[in-house]
Order: structure tokens, then sequence, then C-alpha cells
């Protein structure tokens, strides 16, 4: 008898239906917001009442269609927990587990079909499924509309330091410190990618890709990967090696959908969504937080992982930094000097593998296992993941004991 | 509001070749061909809805109509790209991507190109307006310093 404890634990509470036509002259995304309210009305619950979505598509960040990110916006829905797409019968399956799990109570699935061009010939013949079968799940990206320039690009990140830096009336060095951290920490890490310390003059230096963003504020692409086993705590206690626990998570994510232009002002973006659904689910708080590691692709990633998570207020990372900076190592110390950020290096020096490296490094510390590079206190570690615009994750792992 | 029925939608197709033009979004590309920038206006809340939804996602109302906004704004955020992804491209100055945040509400924002414009006078918050530029056949909206 395999496990089973979500028997009975979750239910179907309401349904909602289109029509069905050959040729209803809609997009996925209309088909898929008129099924979305008629399965609220049905179970008697508005969009105030929806954290968490489940949208079309067989790609996790399906822009445009009916992907999570553009019902969330269409449908004007404030704050979710928890987005991803599932099709055919993942979909389903996959808003049960997150519901399931507590990183949403009332998860809204969109499924939205259309009679795609390689299924009829009449279909393809019709220039708007032509046109839509050319694109697939990018929404739009690789045209040469400008406006359509910023769909899941890395120009906006750019664009907001430049705002961050003319609203809160602060330069560069809140970036420029998080660089040199990381850089730190890379020059010990012997599996880093680069191993050169730098200082704040070799950070202002370097050459300007999307000003006001530089070289230094940008990851390392290289080739790499990372993987995890995850099962149950109970299991995990009888395996060779110290248990990491999950102790809380939670995604963030905001009604401005894949636009990224559209952004929300800075301390309502997803970042902050993520860390509110993570502190509400927590037992532990920032202070009791070992180990940080705030996403590094972009350096302004990090610095509004900072800031959401309330180690300083919005605008005060580079004074806040300055005031945690230890001049011997040239690391930050926050809580008083006892936690550590992105030890291992990060994205900008370890190199880039979509964080998942920053995952990987506090597991290790966690464990106790990091020879030279161990933290003195490793019993938790904060890991926020992801994008200020879009389903950000926010991770609180524990280290845990083996029976 | 103008009708907006000029070109049908095989000519809208044909007219912009190399984009993703949908039911909810196939209006706004009709007018761009003739200089017009159109965007879609909750006719029950007067809210205005960009990135094109199909609904409206302030009041759900289905009762929406494309209009041509003012054209007026100013530049909320920038980013100057002296480095495109492409190994070959090359670039004489850097290009500016602009959201222009149009009048017509509060986050409503066009990103666009900055044209007529020496690059150094482009500050954030600094009022433009609507101007149109052709490029490979296509004609594009772009906005330039408002007059005065
Ligand atoms: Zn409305």
């Amino acid at each position: 008898m395999a496990r089973n404890p979500l028997k009975d634990q979750v239910a179907v509470v309401g349904v909602g239906s289109t029509a069905y036509g050959r040729d209803q002259q809609r997009s996925l995304l209309s088909l898929g917001v008129e099924a979305a309210l008629k399965a609220m009305a049905d179970a008697g619950i508005d969009r105030r009442g929806i954290d968490g979505i489940c949208g079309s598509g067989m790609s996790p960040l399906a822009v445009g269609n009916a992907g999570f990110l553009s019902v969330q916006g269409a449908l004007g829905i404030e704050k979710v927990t928890w987005g991803k797409n599932g099709w055919l019968g993942s979909a389903f399956v996959f808003a049960v587990e997150a519901v399931f799990s507590g990183l949403c109570d009332t998860c809204l699935v969109v499924q939205s079909y259309r009679r795609e061009v390689n299924m009829s010939r009449s279909a393809a013949r019709d220039p708007f499924r032509l046109r839509a079968s050319r694109f697939g799940e990018t929404g739009g990206m690789g045209g040469r509309d400008f406006a359509r320039r910023w769909l899941h690009s890395g120009e906006p990140y750019a664009a907001w330091m430049k705002r961050y830096m003319h609203d809160y009336g602060v330069g560069k060095d809140a970036f420029g410190l998080m660089a040199v951290n990381n850089r730190s920490h890379g020059a010990r890490n012997p599996d880093a990618v680069i191993q050169r310390a730098i200082t704040l003059d070799d950070y202002h230096a370097s050459r300007m890709v999307w000003e006001p963003m530089q070289m230094l504020d940008m990851d390392i692409p290289v080739d790499g990967a990372e993987a995890f086993v995850i099962t149950t705590a109970e299991r995990a206690r009888d395996l060779r090696q110290k248990p990491v626990t999950v102790h809380a998570m939670s995604l963030g994510g905001t009604r401005v959908g894949e636009f990224y232009e559209n952004t929300l002002p800075w301390t309502e973006n997803a970042f902050w969504v993520a860390m509110e659904g993570l502190w509400a689910r927590s037992d532990l708080t920032r202070t009791d937080v070992d180990l940080f590691y705030p996403y590094d692709g972009y350096t302004i990633d990090a610095v509004a992982v900072v800031e959401a998570a309330g180690f300083c207020k919005p605008g005060e990372a580079g004074d806040y930094f300055r005031d945690c900076w230890d001049r011997r190592e040239n690391i930050l110390r926050l809580n008083g000097g006892r936690t550590l950020v992105t030890t291992g290096g990060g994205g900008l020096a370890h190199g880039r593998s979509g964080g998942s490296n920053l995952y990987a490094e506090a597991v290790r510390q966690l464990r106790g296992s990091q020879g030279e590079r161990q933290a003195r206190h490793a019993d938790s570690a904060l890991i926020t993941i992801g994008s200020m615009y879009h389903d950000p994750s926010a991770v609180l792992l524990r280290a845990g004991e083996r029976r | 509001m103008r009708p907006v029925a000029a070109l049908n939608d095989h000519e809208v197709f044909d007219r912009y070749p190399d984009e993703l033009i949908d039911h909810d979004n196939i209006d706004h590309y009709r007018a761009m061909a003739e200089r017009r920038l159109v965007i879609r206006h909750c006719q029950d809340c007067g809210y205005w809805i960009y990135p094109h939804r199909p609904i409206c996602p302030e009041c759900l109302s289905e009762n929406l109509r494309f209009e041509e906004v003012s054209g007026r704004g100013t530049i909320f955020m920038e980013t100057r790209l002296h480095q495109l992804r492409d190994p070959d491209a090359s670039i004489v100055e850097p290009i500016v991507a602009a959201a222009v945040e149009l009048e017509e509400r509060t986050g409503l924002r066009y990103l666009s190109r900055i044209v007529n414009c020496r690059i150094e006078d482009i500050v954030l918050d600094m009022p433009v307006s609507l101007t149109w530029i052709e490029e490979d056949g296509c004609i594009w909206p772009a906005f330039e310093p408002a007059a005065g």
C-alpha cells in the first residue's frame, strides 16, 4: 500500500465551461477567463478568494495564451502564492498538490485549448491560428514590435535599477557591494568559475551593458546542472545524509502579468508577495535566518530580495550593506554578524544555474559538510530565487536530525 | 471613437508579418498601420486596459472598446542598450528602450523608442508625445520630447 496523506483532504468546489465550437474567433486567454469566471461563480468564490493558479501550457513559463501569468493579469487577481502551468491531466494534479501542501488554499485551474493548424486542414488556412502556431507558448517574443521587447527580457531589470536610484536618490553601492560579497565568497569556492575577488572600484569600472547595468551586475553564463532528491521527512531520517527539511515555501505572483514595463511599484513586486507568503507560513522570522541566498541573476534581484525580506527599509540597502560590511573578509554579515549571504558565490561567481546552485549550497551548509567553507551558524537558510516580475520562490530550509 | 475598419484582417496580418496577432490585439495593429495608437477602454468602469486583455481586469466587464489615446506621457523607466544579444549586431550609439507612462492612467506604460532627442537629454519623468516611424515597411509608434 502506498502512502496517501492527501486522502480525502482536497475537494473540487467549482466548475466552469465555455461553449465548444470549431471556430470561436477568440483567443485562448479569452476562452480561459470565461471558464474561470464561471467556475468562480459556480463555487461562490470571487477573485479575492483565489491564491493559486494553474494555467494552460506545456511550458512552466508560458507567456501569453492562457498561461498562469496572463490569467492572473486578465482576471486582476492581486496576489497569489502559487502559480504553474499544466496540460492534459497534469494541471488538475498540480493544483491538488499545491492545495494539499498549503502553498495555496484555493487554486484556480484554467485549461484552454484550440483547434491547432496541425489538427485540421481548414485551421491551417486561418491566419489567426497560423500566426499563433508560429509563436507557440512564447507570447509573441521574437517579433519586431518594440512594445513586446520586454516580454521575458533582462532589459527591464536595468530600467528598474535606474528607477530605484532615481526614486531613492542613491548611487550604485548596494548593487556593487552585493557583487563584491558574492565574488569574495566565490574566491573561496574551488568550484566557482570565477575565483578572483573584486573591489568596489572594479565593479564601477566594469563594462556598461544595459545602462545603468554593468557586466559585474550580471551572473556568469555557464554550462552546468544541479539535482535534488526529495522525499518525506519520515523516510529522510533513515537515509545516509543528515536531512535538510523544508520549513515553509511560497511563490509570489502579481496582477501585472507578462508585460514587464507595466510593473507595480518597487515594494509591491513579486518578491514582496513571495516573502509575505513565506513569513505567513513560517515559525521562524528574519532574525532566525542563519544563511541567506537572495537570487543574483542581476544584482538588482538580490537587492530587492534583501529589502523584501525586511532586512532593511526600501531604498536603504546601500547604507545597510555598509553597516553590515566585514572589511577584513569583504563580505556581508547580517543579523548582528551571524548571517552570511550567498556563501559559494552564487550566479555572479560560481556561475549561472538559475539559482539552483543556491539551493545546493544551502543544503550542503545545513548538513555541515562544507569543510573550510563551512559557516559556523547553519541551522536555517532562506533562499529566494526568481524574478521580481513573475513567480519567485521563497524557501526556508532547516537542518534536520538523523535517527 | 473613429471606426477601425480600414484594413481587413488579412491585410493587418500582411502589414505586420512577424507579430503575434490574435483576436484580442488585432484592432491595435489595424489602427497602428494608420498611425493611430489605440488601447482598450472599459465602457463600464473607465479603466484603460494594457497589456491587451479580453476582459477588464479591474471590474471584469466585457464591454470594452479600442479608443485612441492622447499620446502624451512621461518616461517612467528606461535603459540604454550598449550591447545586443546578436554578436554580429553593431550599435553606433546606445538604443534607448523606454517605458512611457501614458497620461490616461497611472501604471499604464507602453514600451517604445525615444526619437528626435539627444540621448544625454533623456531623463526619467520627462514629458514625451507620440510620433511615428517606419521601419522595414512597418509603421511603429515612437515617442519624442513633448513640445514646449
Ligand atoms: Zn472595467
